[in-house]
């Protein structure tokens, strides 16, 4: 479109100016599935460490926050950030989440092959942060926010999936990135929340 | 000691750690961003052990050695701290642990053995895996669906608990000739099944047999032979009606349609009834209800629910020698006997349609007496289908009589025509 209402990258837009009615269910219905999957993330990390054993679902129990290729968590300046930066951070991560999940899942049926419940979460996590991302990208291209150039690609699954050398660092790196998809979607609720609200970009 | 050959898994070896691409960056012991860079690495990483045998760990510390050395470090598996006792310092930079008569693991994923520094923060991991090797797998039991199909279950050894994630492949061969082959869809009826869904071939034999792999070795079952014709199975027969018997208060008629995928194959097939009262869960069983597909339960209660099931047993097909194998029970169908003033008698018996004879006593003597009649009495319309009649009139003239108080009903006797109204 030529002219966009309410657009997320003049500061100075009134913030009263409605959206059109169709990008406002857009972002809702956005908001709503992030606030979903927040729900399924938390409900994926608290199946993930039943299966690890303990000491991974004992409360206190703090492993080193293992760097993942990739994907780091949302950086203390992340809410500081304008809105659509924090849209394009949310969006990236989200694509780069499914390979790494799909990492963990493939380590998990190896692990846990009698875990048949916690493989299908893995599995449905992966496709859910692609949905998510991709709908955060439509959202942000609706508002003529979208990320400039291309977006670097993910880091392949092969190189993910040929990860840790021993079966515990093994259970930590995929608790790490069951906690980095719920980080992420959660960040990602919250940043669309603003925009639902039609808070200050 | 457990049965079972032991694998190369026995030993706690260890293996050399893969090349980690550059673009991963996942061993335990990275340094932390602002942390004072010391690591540590567990030896033998993931060790597989046989329960009641003894692991001795080092944990060694690396990098700063004035940040971290071996005092001060402590070991917990599955978080849970371990006695110092089972600790000594080996040197400055490494603490040994010694642990005996290990019991079997907690969790499918490995023991979690943990090395800590002083200040609680984990320095390394290794996971343990304690068990048995698997038992030989024993009781398989095959049946096949309308010879299309073949499904079989077992009994894992040792009732299956070996601690470790034990594989059960079930593999067959027809037993002269063809190469081994893998069954591939598991779990179909429980835990321990396997479904081969094609390419079967009838009137000659497979063997089949189940290996079971896990860590420390792998046992097999027993082969079983047979031929797919010896363990054919069915449909539960479909249309099962039951239906009163004009107004006899202790009958109900049932039919059925013989099961249609067999139904070009099936020429002896033998069929179960079994009946309860709605609110009991009491099933009586009829047998011998051979290669017909309808019958009559008599001596029923008047005035009551019946739930009646019927089930099929596809015997002799092909000319296989064997007994087959029972459906299913068909859903259960439902019909209520008349009601009646009187107490009707308890217990039932199966009773073919069509004035057959039956098994009870009575009706058996009943029939030989009607056979003495039609011989010497000239009395050719003599049947059971007269005698029920006879019965169904009795009954209603019962009720006639106790509304009337004793007024008696019109009717002939002794003809063979039956009683007139």
């Amino acid at each position: 479109m030529s002219r966009r209402e309410g657009s997320l990258e003049d500061p100075q837009a009134d913030s009263s100016v409605s959206l059109l009615p169709h990008l406002e269910a857009k972002i809702r219905q956005t908001h709503s599935l992030a606030h979903l999957l927040t729900k399924y993330a938390e409900q994926l990390l608290q199946e993930y460490v039943q299966h690890q054993g303990d000491p991974f679902g004992l409360p206190g129990f703090s492993p080193p926050r293992l760097p993942v290729a990739g994907l780091s968590a949302p950086a203390p300046s992340h809410a500081g950030l304008p809105l659509p930066e924090r849209l394009r951070l949310d969006a990236a991560a989200l694509a780069a989440l499914p390979p790494l999940l799909d990492a963990v899942r493939r380590r998990q049926a190896e692990l846990n092959p009698r875990a048949p419940r916690l493989l299908r979460h893995l599995e449905d996590a992966a496709r859910q942060a692609r949905a998510l991302g991709a709908a955060v990208e439509t959202v942000l291209a609706a508002l003529g926010a979208a990320a400039r150039g291309p977006r670097p690609e993910p880091p392949a699954a092969a190189a993910v999936a040929a990860t840790a050398a021993g079966v515990f660092p093994a259970k930590v790196l995929g608790l790490r990135v069951c906690g980095l998809y719920r980080e992420w979607v959660s960040r990602t609720e919250g940043d669309l929340g603003q925009l639902v609200s039609g808070g200050p970009a | 000691m457990p049965a079972g050959r032991p694998g190369p898994a026995a030993q706690s070896a260890r293996r050399p750690p893969p090349v980690l691409p550059l673009l991963l960056l996942c061993v335990l012991g990275a340094p932390r961003a602002g942390s004072g860079a010391h690591t540590a690495v567990i030896s033998p990483q993931d060790p597989t052990l046989l329960i009641g045998s003894s692991l001795q760990a080092t944990c060694s510390v690396h990098g700063d050695p004035t940040g971290a050395t071996a005092e001060g470090l402590y070991w917990t598996l599955n978080g849970r701290r371990l006695a110092p006792e089972l600790s000594r310092v080996l040197n400055t930079s490494t603490l040994a642990l010694v642990l005996a008569n290990l019991n079997g693991s907690r969790q499918q994923s490995g023991d979690n053995l943990v090395c800590h520094a002083r200040d609680g923060s984990i320095l390394a991991g290794s996971c343990l895996y304690v068990g048995l090797p698997p038992e030989k797998p024993f009781n398989i039991s095959c049946w096949s669906k309308n010879m299309k199909d073949l499904t079989c279950r077992w009994t894992p050894g040792a009732h299956g608990e070996t601690f470790l994630h034990t594989n059960y492949s079930l593999k067959y061969k027809l037993r002269w000739y063809g190469q081994d082959n893998t069954c591939e869809e598991y779990h179909t009826v429980g835990p321990h099944s396997c479904h081969i869904p094609k390419d079967l071939a009838l009137f000659t034999p497979y063997e089949i047999w189940v290996e079971a792999t896990n860590r420390l070795g792998s046992a097999r079952s027993d082969v079983l032979t047979l031929d797919i014709l010896d363990v054919v199975t069915t449909d539960p027969p479909p249309d099962v009606h039951v239906s009163r018997v004009g107004g006899l208060e202790d009958q109900l008629s049932v039919r059925w349609v013989s099961p249609p995928a067999l139904k070009d194959f099936l020429f002896q097939a033998k069929y179960q009834i079994r009946y309860r009262v709605e609110d009991s869960v009491d099933w009586k069983v009829v047998d011998d209800v051979s290669n017909q597909t309808s019958c009559r339960l008599a001596g029923l209660k008047p005035g009551t629910v019946y739930f009646v099931q019927v089930r099929c047993n596809p015997f002799g097909i092909y000319g296989s020698k064997k007994a087959g194998i029972w459906s299913e029970w068909s859903h259960p169908t439902a019909a209520s006997t008349p009601r009646s003033e009187r107490p009707g008698p308890g217990g039932g018996a199966c009773e073919p349609r069509g004035g057959e004879p039956s098994s009870g006593p009575v009706r058996r003597e009943l029939k030989q007496f009607l056979g003495w009649l039609k011989k010497h009495a000239y009395c050719s319309n003599l049947s059971f289908r007269l005698y029920d009649q006879w019965r169904a009139w009795m009954q209603k003239s019962h009720k006639t009589r106790n509304q009337d108080e004793g007024i008696l009903p019109s009717g002939r006797r002794g003809t063979a025509r039956g009683p007139a109204r």
